[in-house]
């Protein structure tokens, strides 16, 4: 009985997916022709890889997917530290510390990501003299960090006072209290946020194009420049990110599943 | 670990509170110039009615609550500003509970192992050897590798007072132990405490179970508004009470 109700959902939602998809490219299609707009397909492929006597030779567009991958990733393992370390910051007890991590929270949160990228290139930059890709990171990582912060504390909030008693009481620490009682507990229960978190990320990502760093939004425009195959690329370029942040997605459901206990 | 030299002061107080004050926001005097000394080995049940105090008491008695004024030397440790004192009184002092308070995220092994490898430096083995006794003990043996939210309310609290006696501390502090439990539950909580005052554990126990009270109890304080109303071994308490208030106040719980 069960399983047939999940067949059945199964079945459904694939229904669902693939109706939505082909009422999305028929828009696509009528659009392109109420513009005139004639489609060369057959010209994509050879932007994101060319086989040539056997060798593979990756195009532009998978140069810049590279790009994308790397400074996200190192920006996600660096968000990650800044705001888990602005959100002990936020709940610690030195007025100092609550203040500086409020500051930093307001000011990334409330300026746009694109000025915080060209104020860093511009004017950051050429003091501390780092490269393209390097503030393409530190702006990245910044202004994650303080999303991230928001939701390591509410993460740490939610955990109730009577955990800390009772690891209190036993004579650990402050520091071994967060470290094995409190935050395991937290970041099970914020992995969705961190998710969401994360995927903006990627998606974010692209706007470090502006300070020329050749990532995948950077690749396309340039082909896009040369080649006039503007919708082409931009369907191209989006089903990448599309693939990137489900991929991304599904290792968090993953993880999810894996340490399903929740207080 | 028990030193010869307390063997030799059986009688001196284990526990020394003195002139006690905790205020809260509203303003709310949840002790007010409190005053217990517990002797080694001595069991005293507190009882009062709801809002008396009592919980503050045990809650400052291990400094999770800090005092506005007064005094608390436990095992001839001041608990004052120092960490490295309150550290230490918190590895004499364990504690129990109304919520049980177990860790969700670990199996009842990890619950009682964590304590014992980080505070008292124990390894994983010997950690482990020192917790199947104790689950013995408190007859949940079985339980070793299950979650906290696979046992019942009455395991829950068993594992709890396994996992503060796993730092061998010289004095149990029960905050209303069965209170959250259902009432087929509450006597296999009770037992595991009776059997712990019967082996000489010094023990403070706020309850509302009278009849456990009477039967282990070696003293009862009965307190309201932060004050002690009336003090007396256990006997004399129950049968002849001199204040009019306890007399009411037994009158209406038993």
């Amino acid at each position: 009985m069960r399983s047939r109700l999940n067949a059945f959902i199964v079945i459904r939602d694939i229904l669902g997916f693939v109706l939505t998809l082909a009422a999305v490219v028929w828009l696509i299609v009528l659009g392109g022709e109420k513009m005139g707009y004639s489609w060369h397909w057959r010209q994509i492929p050879r932007y994101l890889f060319m086989v040539t006597a056997g060798e593979f030779h990756p195009g532009p567009l998978l140069q810049g997917l590279v790009v994308t991958v790397k400074i996200t990733a190192v920006s996600l393992v660096f968000a990650g530290i800044i705001g888990l370390a602005t959100a002990l910051l936020r709940l610690s007890a030195s007025t100092v510390g609550r203040w500086l991590a409020r500051g930093y929270l307001e000011l990334i949160r409330n300026t746009p990501l694109l000025v915080q990228i060209f104020f860093l290139y511009f004017v950051m930059a050429p003091i501390f003299n780092i490269g393209r890709t390097a503030t393409a990171i530190v702006a990245l990582s910044l202004f994650e960090g303080a999303y991230a912060s928001e939701i390591f504390r509410a993460g740490i909030e939610s955990i109730g006072q009577g955990q800390w008693e009772a690891s209190i009481s036993l004579g650990l620490s402050r520091y071994h209290t967060y470290q094995r009682i409190i935050l395991p507990q937290a970041i099970r229960r914020v992995l969705p946020p961190l998710t969401s978190q994360a995927v903006s990320l990627i998606k974010d990502s692209a706007l470090v194009s502006t300070i020329a760093v050749y990532d995948l939004t950077m690749e396309g425009r340039t082909i896009i420049a040369e080649t006039f195959l503007t919708f082409e690329i931009w369907f191209v370029v989006a089903a990448i990110y599309l693939v990137l942040t489900l991929t991304l997605s599904a290792l968090a459901h993953g993880l999810e599943r894996r340490y399903p206990r929740i207080a | 670990m028990d030193a010869p030299s307390d063997l030799g002061n059986r009688d001196a107080a284990i526990i020394v509170a003195d002139h006690l004050v905790k205020t809260f926001p509203g303003p709310v005097r949840a002790l007010d110039d409190f005053s217990v000394r517990v002797k080694r080995g001595e069991v005293v049940v507190v009882v009062g009615p709801s809002g008396s105090g009592k919980s503050t008491l045990l809650r400052c008695l291990n400094g999770l609550e800090a005092l506005d004024s007064g005094s608390i030397v436990i095992d001839n440790i001041p608990l004052d500003e120092n960490e490295r004192n309150r550290l230490a009184i918190r590895r004499e002092v364990g504690m129990v509970f109304q919520a049980f308070n177990l860790f969700p995220h670990l199996t009842v092994l990890e619950n009682i192992n964590l304590a014992q490898c980080l505070v008292r430096k124990k390894n994983k083995k010997e950690a482990t050897l020192a917790t199947r006794e104790l689950l013995a003990k408190v007859g949940v043996g079985d339980k070793i590798n299950t979650y906290p939210d696979e046992l019942s309310g009455g395991q829950q609290q068993r594992v709890a007072i396994a996992r503060a006696l796993a730092l061998r501390p010289r004095v149990m502090l029960f905050d209303e132990a069965t209170s959250a439990l259902d009432p087929e539950m509450i006597g296999e909580v009770l037992d595991v405490m009776r059997v712990l005052a019967e082996e000489g554990m010094t023990m403070v126990v706020v309850t509302h179970e009278m009849g456990f009270a009477r039967e282990v109890s070696d003293r009862v304080i009965f307190m309201e508004a932060g004050k002690i109303v009336e003090e007396a071994a256990t006997e004399p308490f129950f049968l002849r009470p001199v204040r009019e208030r306890t007399k009411n106040f037994l009158r209406q719980i038993l």
